[in-house]
């Protein structure tokens, strides 16, 4: 390839992360980065951890990118993408910088970097991409993995259920920096998605988004489902959809119904050993423990909010469904005779 | 030129994620199931949908090319589209029929025009015996092409059994009119008082016409096989809703007669009958043979015929029925009836399905009445088009309506006008003619995503309160926002609204959404399958690839 042409077949999106990269057929990340790259738009520098997103982007010198981005090493990319911004502040420039990690990038290796970089309060926004294993090197566990997830490292078998230990709560220690902002979203619900990204380019400081991606490949559910697995780790409790504004809970996704992990756990893979034994039964009981206790938190039934689970599926278009923007009648066609 | 380094970035363009595909999507049309149950096969999600961007001519329009007649079977018919319809698995089936009245309704006070589609005027010309719903939809199908259309019709004014068989509670006559009107405006010629075999001969028909279309509707009233030969206080319910019609008044509550009328039968007529008596007045029992909704058992298909909503609406007027009951006798005292003779009915039809009850001796009960009205079924009156009548398509006949289907609805009668309409055409101008070319793919609402679409409350006409003081409508026509919001009610069924679920959900930007619609960019679709997952109507298919 001599040229790189850049990709203008859509009149209606910018499409910076563009097709032809390698993601696996279904990827939850894939997904989640295109939107929220083309909510930022083109005019902004993207610093890549290492991880799926980065490999799967740039392969053999191909990038899928169209603007500007860097990899420098694993743990690294909020350091990397504070430089960036003095060298910008120091030229008077205010183009927006966005680090890109996945969960490995950001809750085990790059946590320390992150955790300087919002400790300097640099003008960045840092988007995690939390798939809950690393799945790049072929799902191993991670700190951002599930208790009783199936993964390479940590296997079920007769002495095990899956990985031990909880999940960390990333986005509270975030938050613990008295930050400006930090919030959770997933792929399924877009409008709350996009609410998010664009409040958080409004902000001034360090912001952080944690988004729920999920993996046909590492969650073994079919390439079909990850928008649907995604959703119904929301409206399960497992995975709350909150905001976090100088570490006070100032917004929350409420439940309109609340599902039982079962059907969570049901179309993936990685929870396939909890079913059909006493043990594994043992085990489900603790994860709705665990999804009770979120809800109980985040008061996700009660919460007084914008959204909910039913009404963010809903928005725009007339409540007809669907996701799109509403697109107003022209006023000629409108009312003939 | 500028040197080439090694290490220049490409585009991942370069690399076709395509061919990893297994199975594609792929944007299909389903045929939602309100179209594939109505009789008059509209094509109903596309006129809501223009009614959602309340285009209401262009709805009009669309719904009219199927059925010229939306103010009228917006309130008579029995809308079978709506138990079909997929949103009652979400809340309650859309309002269909009162969209379509809403716009027949906006049409005639608008006075909105029928177009013609082709200007070219042709010159074989199509005679149409009878100008009730099958004849003049099949008329307006030619007229719009440009044929001369010549009807006739025996009776002093058009319209047929929605003339002369529907009360005014149901369908103003003015609301009628006015239809017919805008149908006849076309250029249809319209010979009333004319019979065939009397005022026009079939051999006049067959010399001066290229093709003729018979649509004479069920006028005879089926009789009631009796020995006994008074007819004295005994009335068919066909006769009765004609004089009714025509304006007569109707001795039933003449002094010496008590104030007690006995309908027989569990049809629709039955029950039209039984609303109208009350209206005039009088107490009335349908003795109906079939089981009551919801509540047949023994045997499959005892279930009356009537419309279910008819019968609560009668039920609310206090019509009162008795079900499982066939007639013994009338019981008479001299001329006078003073009632009629029920017993059990054990079996409803015979082995070969035909209607015959078999009552069970002892279970004998009396029901009062001074006039017995008996609407057990009406059948075509073929005299004078004996010759026609058995002529062929191949010969230039058609045949068409209720006198040859086995549905009576009103739209099964438009829609068979349509399909006459077309296959005439197509043989005037030598073309094969297959019906059902339009019908696509099924959808069941398990095919669709129902969490995408908010709960919302089906918006209702009022009904009138005082309804037994007269013959005016009983339910009223939708408000301006109402018909707006309820339009929005459609899922739109197999049909994409636009809602972009796929572009946005698509991982490899291989939804590319343009101004008219989306495509999908096959080069780089990996066939996940999420696009067609997400669909909230169930537009997107899978397909599997073989190689």
């Amino acid at each position: 390839m001599k040229t790189n042409a850049m990709d203008k077949r859509d009149a209606f999106r910018h499409n910076v992360l563009t097709s032809g990269h390698r993601a696996c057929s279904g990827c939850g990340e894939a997904m989640a980065a295109r939107m929220v790259s083309d909510l930022i738009g083109p005019d902004a520098i993207y610093i890549n951890a290492t991880g799926c997103l980065q490999v799967f982007t740039t392969h053999n010198q191909q990038s899928a990118w169209q603007a500007p981005w860097i990899h420098s090493v694993f743990a690294n990319a909020a350091a990397v993408a504070s430089g960036v911004e003095a060298a910008l502040r120091a030229k008077g420039k205010g183009t927006p910088v966005v680090v890109q990690a996945g969960d490995g990038g950001t809750f085990d290796i790059g946590l320390q970097c992150l955790s300087g970089m919002i400790e300097r309060g640099h003008d960045v926004l840092f988007v995690c991409y939390d798939n809950e294993a690393y799945m790049n090197t072929g799902v191993q566990r991670s700190s951002s993995t599930p208790h009783a997830v199936r993964t390479t490292t940590s296997p079920p078998g007769r002495l095990s259920q899956g990985k031990h230990h909880l999940k960390k709560d990333v986005i509270s220690i975030i938050a613990a920096h008295h930050m400006p902002y930090a919030a959770t979203a997933t792929i399924a619900y877009f409008p709350d998605l996009k609410a998010k990204v664009e409040k958080a380019m409004r902000i001034k400081g360090p912001r952080f988004l944690q988004i729920l991606s999920p993996c046909p490949l590492g969650w073994a559910h079919d390439s079909a489902l990850s928008v649907t697995v995604s959703r119904l780790a929301v409206e399960t409790g497992l995975f709350p959809l909150v905001e976090l504004e100088h570490g006070e809970l100032t917004g929350v996704m409420r439940l309109a119904e609340q599902k039982p992990v079962e059907e969570y756990l049901r179309p993936q893979g990685r929870f396939k050993h909890l079913f059909g034994s006493k043990t594994g039964a043992v085990e489900l009981r603790h994860l709705q423990a665990l999804a009770d206790a979120r809800i109980r938190h985040y008061d996700l039934l009660d919460a007084d909010t914008q959204w909910d689970t039913e009404r963010a599926m809903q928005s725009a278009r007339h409540g007809r469904g669907g996701y799109a923007s509403s697109m107003p009648t022209s006023e000629a066609v409108k009312n003939d005779a | 030129m500028t040197p080439e380094l090694d290490i220049e970035p490409g585009s991942s363009h370069a690399y076709h994620t395509g061919d990893w595909r297994t199975r594609q999507p792929v944007y299909r049309n389903k045929w939602p199931p309100c179209s594939q149950t109505c009789p008059a096969s509209e094509d109903i999600q596309a006129w809501l949908a223009l009614a959602t961007e309340q285009q209401w001519q262009a709805a009009w329009r669309k719904l009219t090319e199927r059925n010229p007649f939306p103010a009228t079977m917006g309130r008579i018919c029995y809308h079978p589209c709506e138990s079909a319809c997929n949103r009652k698995h979400l809340d309650s089936a859309v309002n269909i029929h009162a969209m379509e009245r809403y716009l027949g309704d906006r049409a005639i006070t608008r006075g909105w025009k029928h177009k013609a589609v082709c200007d070219t005027p042709q010159t074989q010309r199509v005679a149409i015996v009878g100008a009730g719903p099958a004849g003049l939809s099949c008329a307006f199908q030619l007229a719009r092409q440009g044929y001369p259309v010549t009807i006739f019709d025996a009776q002093a004014a058009p319209g047929g059994t929605l003339y002369s068989a529907i009360p005014d509670y149901r369908l103003p006559k003015s609301v009628l009119a006015k239809e017919i009107n805008a149908i006849l405006a076309l250029g249809i010629e319209l010979r009333l008082n004319s019979r065939v075999g009397k005022e026009i001969s079939e051999s006049d028909l067959r010399d001066q016409f290229d093709a003729v279309f018979l649509a004479i509707g069920t006028q005879r009233p089926r009789q009631y096989l009796t020995k006994e030969s008074s007819k004295h206080s005994v009335m068919s319910g066909l006769e009765f809703l004609h004089r009714l019609n025509r304006g007569e008044q109707i001795a039933l509550l003449s002094k010496r007669k008590s104030k007690q009328v006995a309908v027989v039968g569990g049809g629709n007529t039955a029950i039209d009958v039984a609303r109208c008596v009350r209206r005039l007045g009088a107490e009335v029992t349908v003795i109906c043979a079939q089981d009551s909704h919801g509540n047949h058992h023994r045997e499959l298909g005892t279930e009356m015929p009537a419309s279910r909503q008819e019968v609560i609406e009668a039920e609310t007027e206090g019509v009162q029925l008795i079900y499982r009951a066939g007639v013994c006798r009338l019981v008479r005292s001299g001329e006078h009836l003073s009632g009629i003779e029920v017993a059990h009915v054990d079996q409803v039809y015979d082995r070969h399905g035909n209607f015959n009850p078999v009552l069970f001796d002892g279970t004998e009960e009396f029901v009062p009445a001074g006039l017995a009205i008996f609407a057990i079924g009406q059948e075509a009156d073929w005299q004078g088009l004996e010759r026609l009548s058995q002529a062929t398509e191949s010969e230039g006949v058609w045949l068409g309506g209720d006198a040859v289907s086995k549905s009576k609805l009103a739209a099964t009668a438009v829609g068979s006008g349509y399909q006459a309409a077309m296959s005439i055409m197509a043989r005037l101008k030598g073309e094969s003619f297959v019906f059902d070319d339009h019908k696509k793919a099924q959808i069941t609402f398990r095919q669709m995503q129902l969490h995408y679409y908010p709960k919302q409350p089906r918006h209702e006409g009022e009904t009138n309160e005082q309804r037994l003081d007269g013959f005016n409508e009983v339910v009223t026509g939708l408000a301006d926002d109402d018909a707006a919001h309820e339009a929005r009610r459609c899922l739109s069924c197999g049909v994409c609204f636009r809602c972009d679920n796929c572009w946005h959900f698509c991982p490899d930007a291989a939804v590319i959404k343009t101004t008219a619609d989306y495509e999908i960019d096959y080069n780089y679709c990996k066939g996940c399958g999420i696009c067609a997952q997400e669909c909230p109507c169930g537009h997107i298919d899978m397909e599997r690839l073989n190689d």
